[in-house]
């Protein structure tokens, strides 16, 4: 049996766009994959199993589902943790995704995270930028209006992402908003999903979530705190670094 | 004499030892320890909140959604200690954060915290804006 297993509950279509929103930086991520799961009105197609996952299971109305889990309708998937994931499973926890959505045939891969903003408190205007896995991605997704993230250090499951699409030739994202590095940032969250709404087309209601903000802040403290405990494990604040550039 | 003073030198060193060794403790214990962030008796919430320190002052931000900030008290309770508290806009049910087989409600968020370095407490500058709370304290540097 392999180490990580997606264990399918439904037909999975193909051609889709995969998303993925873990915790994270301000847990712009999972934010912003919650909202999209209820205004796109998502349902659980597939989820993770593996005993190298920590054991812990989220009960839904009574019944026990996977802390990793992917959602789905016909044109979308988005793969979501409500746990934070330690540094030795982000490896292999991504690569069974990405080895998965591959064999989905899915058409991009877009993973949705912040980077830390020093004084975010004071900002008044968060920008989005991307990375992307192949230069003619990072080409169409600044014909769309996003600002490529040139230079610099990225640390996390979504660094993982992009590495493993590059190696396998898949046209992967990566976009990023501005946020506080460690409070839950709903506003953030809304300006990733602004971004996603530039480079796919889906058209998604922002105004629930800017609504919710505070209410989102208070709930997502404990997620917030576990998350702190793992980014500091795998040296996320190495994303403030300057990267010495060897050619 | 001088041997008294050197006796009194080492003992006031063991004192310095032990009392840093029990605020070095006291904050791996707050930061480590597996406890609810809330309190069901008081009714409180324990707020996210980081520090900074820098040359010239120590910087703490705590995020407090959903409160009221005319409500807000930040106080010194010794020379390196700070309790801060605020009443929310509203009680707040484990019900609504999705929680059935808790029962109970909050009202504040309450915390107190030691700030790890010798600062002047008496020239705290704080702001609040959009419910995060920004806290100052300038260093007090030893002569």
């Amino acid at each position: 049996m392999s180490e990580i297993r997606i264990v399918e509950k439904q037909q999975i279509p193909s051609g889709t766009t995969m998303l993925f929103g873990f915790p994270d930086v301000g847990l712009v991520g999972v934010i912003a994959a919650s909202h999209l799961i209820d205004e796109l009105g998502l349902n659980e197609v597939a989820y993770v199993d593996s005993r190298l996952l920590p054991p812990v299971i989220v009960l839904h109305e009574g019944v026990p589902h996977s802390s990793m889990r992917i959602f789905g309708s016909d044109k979308v998937l988005l793969a979501v943790s409500e746990i934070p994931l330690s540094p030795e499973l982000i490896y292999p926890v991504m690569d069974a995704l990405i080895d998965w959505g591959k064999s989905k045939k899915v058409e991009m891969l877009i993973s949705l995270s912040g980077i830390p903003m020093e004084d975010r408190q004071d900002a008044t205007e968060l920008k989005v930028f991307a990375a992307s896995s192949t230069a003619e991605t990072l080409k169409m997704v600044q014909d769309k209006g996003v600002e490529p993230m040139m230079e610099g250090f990225m640390v996390g499951p979504q660094a993982v992402m992009l590495m493993r699409s590059a190696q396998l030739g898949l046209p992967a994202i990566t976009l990023v908003a501005q946020c506080f590095y460690n409070y839950p940032d709903p506003e953030a969250a809304v300006e990733v999903l602004k971004g996603l709404v530039k480079v796919t087309g889906l058209k998604v209601d922002m105004a629930k979530l800017l609504a919710k903000g505070e209410e989102i802040r208070l709930k997502a403290r404990d997620v917030m705190k576990r998350t702190q405990e793992e980014m500091s494990k795998m040296k996320k604040g190495q994303e403030f670094d300057i990267p010495v550039y060897v050619s | 004499m001088a041997i008294a003073r050197r006796r009194r030198g080492i003992s006031d060193m063991l004192d310095d030892y032990f009392r840093d060794l029990e605020r070095e403790l006291e904050g791996w214990r707050e930061a480590f320890a597996e406890r609810p962030s809330w309190n069901l008796k008081a009714g409180t919430m324990e707020p996210l909140r980081d520090m900074r320190i820098t040359p010239t002052e120590v910087v703490m931000t705590v995020d407090l959604p959903l409160t009221n900030p005319r409500t807000m008290q930040v106080k010194p309770s010794d020379e390196n200690m700070l309790e801060i508290s605020a009443e929310m806009k509203r009680k707040v049910k484990f019900k609504e954060m999705g929680i059935t087989h808790q029962k109970g409600e909050f009202q504040r968020f309450h915390f107190h915290t030691r700030v790890p370095v010798p600062v002047k407490m008496d020239e705290m500058k704080i702001k609040f804006k959009k419910g995060m709370l920004e806290i100052h304290l300038p260093r007090k540097h030893r002569q």
